[in-house]
């Protein structure tokens, strides 16, 4: 029986970025330090909302977006 | 039920320019109006005049009008065209040269109801280019069914807005409902009626009233109903002896106003004018701002096959120019008489994208 | 004073800012500020981390009356834009969406066929749709039909600065339409918003000609002076532009003498 790898890889906004396993989204955006009232976030094209970040669990491949308004016309 | 105007017959800010149009008072002069009228008529329309002949199938009604020749009050004979005579009197206006008719009946009773319309519609479609409607108000459902049988459009007047007014003049019978007249083209465009005809009988009312009333309502129509087509006539009620007397005279002037102020403030909107005016009056007026106009009319039932009866019609016709004397007269003003413009394989419904189509059905030409 | 309304939404200012091309963010929010305006529209991006400046959305939300009108823009396909517009309205919170779709990255004029077919999709989700469209007045009304809250036709190409190069366009547009028409796009100075709206333009949207301006607030306070005389002026009744034509031999002759 093999051993679970410790540290996963996610694609975070087109790059691989590794984290360890069982991080929630939460953990996640601690850790990039961004804010989480005026981040969005996607994981495989679902959003996940604010309240459900803590419990959601990102998995090895798992597509995340982190998006944030900027200056636009 | 509703009884209060809806929201568009309220003083819009677009109506300004219209309003100071229409007062004789005005900066604008009559040959200022004249000028803007005619260029505007020319590079819109060109030098053209659409050409069409009403055919009266009925003149049963169960209305009571104060100023119809056909009110159900009179003692004026009643009698409606069958099928055949129907097809008659259509052959007899195509030898004329026309193919574009307007079929009219009184309002609605059982002797000239719907069906009795839509299987006219149906008839005259099969032999006529064109086939228009001056009937009785009808539902959604029952203007779908017309447009189905081949009428791409309709004409209705509200006779007067002025709603007090309104119910003086007409004192019995289905007519009397205001609110129901007034909502008509809105649900014969729903139905799928390609063009809607609109108008007041000059004189019943303050025309410059009724005038701006009238605009409201076309502009109301032209942005909710924006494929539909849309017209207007300028029915003048000609005072005579032992008729109707309007409280209210239309001179020439104010009705040539009307015309070049309606040209200018909707520049493609078709105008109409009727035989009921007089030779004089159509040709001057021909090139200045109306684009379509009746010709060789009979306001008896039927007509045409028969020119020489006695039947009283439901106005007095002044042009009675026959349709050869009248093309000359255009030609001779440099204006083309156009007695076809339309082709039989547009008489269907409008029929504009609606949700419930899917977009896999895009192969529908195979 | 009248106000601008778009679904449930009242705005005094008819001066919609847009928050790109700004030297800095705080020029911006300065000129944001200047203007009055109450709306002002953003564009989602990837957070980076490099940059934590980028994120508009604390400054921008700590202006008083701000509502925040995120756009589309990236999208090429109404897929992409309705996908950006769920986004966006999660993070905040407000109803608007500019929908803005342009594949083609040299002139960046809009897809009408994707902005139709998102507009739909999203009037249906709730949202208010504010489509930026090539000025069609035959696009305008079926996007009306079709439950946006407003229509947003360019004036000219985005940054081009060539003013209203659609006026006749517009004004059709303007004459028919039964929700607010805001230009949007390619207006250069404040006499070229001061004419959109004495042309009967609900609101405009400025973006390049403030936050390119030599002094982006001033510039911001001028259009917005502009937005608000042009609005006034058309409500106060323009005078007519007419010619007195009159014909050499008279057309009206033949009516005889007034009665």
């Amino acid at each position: 029986m093999h051993e679970m790898p410790q540290i996963i890889t996610i694609q975070l906004n087109g790059e691989p970025f590794t984290l360890p396993r069982c991080s929630s989204v939460s953990d996640l955006l601690t850790r990039i330090a961004s804010e989480e009232k005026t981040v969005a976030t996607v994981i495989n094209d679902q959003i996940v909302r604010p309240e459900n970040r803590s419990a959601a669990r990102l998995e090895e491949g798992d597509r995340v977006e982190i998006l944030i308004f900027a200056g636009g016309g | 039920m509703n009884t209060l105007l809806p929201e568009w017959l309220n003083p819009a800010a677009d109506e300004a320019r219209i309003r100071e149009m229409l007062s004789p008072d005005s900066r604008w002069t009559l040959e200022h109006l004249a000028a803007q009228s005619r260029a505007i008529t020319l590079r819109r329309f060109g030098r053209t005049m659409t050409l069409y002949a009403p055919l009266y199938l009925s003149n049963h009604c169960s209305s009571g009008c104060a100023y119809c020749g056909f009110a159900s009050d009179r003692t004026t004979p009643r009698r409606r065209l069958e099928q055949e005579e129907i097809r008659k009197e259509l052959a007899a206006m195509k030898r004329l040269g026309i193919s574009d008719v307007l079929l009219l009946t009184g309002e609605r009773t059982k002797a000239a109801d719907f069906d009795y319309l839509r299987t006219s519609v149906a008839t005259a479609a099969a032999d006529m280019q064109r086939v228009t409607v001056e009937a009785f108000p009808m539902s959604v459902a029952e203007y779908r069914e017309l447009a189905e049988a081949g009428c791409t459009g309709i004409t209705i007047y509200q006779e007067t807005y002025d709603r007090a007014r309104y119910g003086e003049l007409h004192r019995w019978g289905p007519k009397k409902e205001f609110l129901e007249r007034l909502d008509t083209p809105s649900r014969a465009l729903e139905g799928g009626i390609k063009t809607a005809g609109l108008g007041v009988l000059l004189g019943l009312a303050d025309p410059q009233e009724d005038a701006i009333m009238l605009y409201r309502h076309l502009r109301h129509l032209g942005k909710t109903y924006w494929r539909a087509g849309l017209s207007v006539s300028f029915p003048r009620i000609r005072p005579q002896t032992g008729s109707y007397q309007p409280p209210f005279t239309v001179s020439d002037h104010l009705l040539a106003r009307m015309i070049f102020a309606f040209r200018i403030a909707l520049p493609d909107v078709e105008l109409v004018l009727s035989t009921r005016e007089s030779p004089a009056f159509r040709d001057g007026m021909a090139g200045l701002g109306i684009t379509r106009m009746s010709i060789a009319s009979r306001t008896t039932v039927g007509g045409y096959t028969d020119p020489e009866s006695g039947d009283q019609g439901q106005f007095d016709i002044f042009d009675d120019r026959s349709v050869e004397a009248f093309c000359k007269a255009l030609r001779e003003k440099n204006i083309e008489p156009v007695f076809k413009n339309w082709a039989h394989a547009y008489n269907g419904p409008s029929s504009p994208e609606t949700d419930e189509r899917a977009p896999e059905n895009v192969n529908t030409w195979n | 004073m009248d106000s601008l309304h778009l679904g449930s939404y009242t705005f005094s200012s008819r001066l919609i800012l847009g928050t790109g091309k700004f030297s800095s963010s705080s020029v911006m929010l300065e000129a944001v500020k200047a203007s009055g305006s109450q709306l002002v529209t953003v564009a989602l991006r990837r957070f980076n981390r490099e940059q934590p400046e980028d994120d508009l959305f604390t400054p921008l939300s700590a202006i008083p009356g701000i509502t925040l009108m995120p756009n589309t823009s990236g999208a090429s396909t109404a897929a992409e834009a309705v996908r950006a517009a769920r986004i966006s309205r999660e993070l905040s919170g407000s109803p608007f969406i500019k929908v803005e779709i342009h594949p083609n990255p040299q002139h960046l004029m809009p897809d009408s066929i994707e902005t139709y077919e998102a507009s739909k999709i999203l009037a249906k989700e709730g949202f208010l749709v504010m489509p930026y469209i090539p000025a069609d007045p035959v696009l305008a009304k079926r996007l009306e039909e079709a439950g946006c809250a407003s229509v947003m036709p360019l004036g000219s190409a985005i940054g081009s600065g060539q003013g209203l190069a659609t006026a006749e366009m517009l004004r059709i547009i303007i004459r028919e339409s039964n929700i607010p028409v805001i230009v949007d796009a390619g207006l250069r100075s404040p006499s070229e918003a001061a004419l959109a709206m004495e042309m009967g333009c609900g609101a405009v949207l400025v973006n390049s000609a403030v936050a390119v301006a030599g002094d982006p607030p001033a510039m911001a306070e001028a259009f917005a002076e502009a937005v608000a005389a042009g609005h006034k002026a058309c409500r106060a009744g323009i005078m007519d532009k007419s010619g007195m034509a009159v014909a050499t031999s008279p057309l009206t002759a033949f009516l005889g003498p007034a009665s």
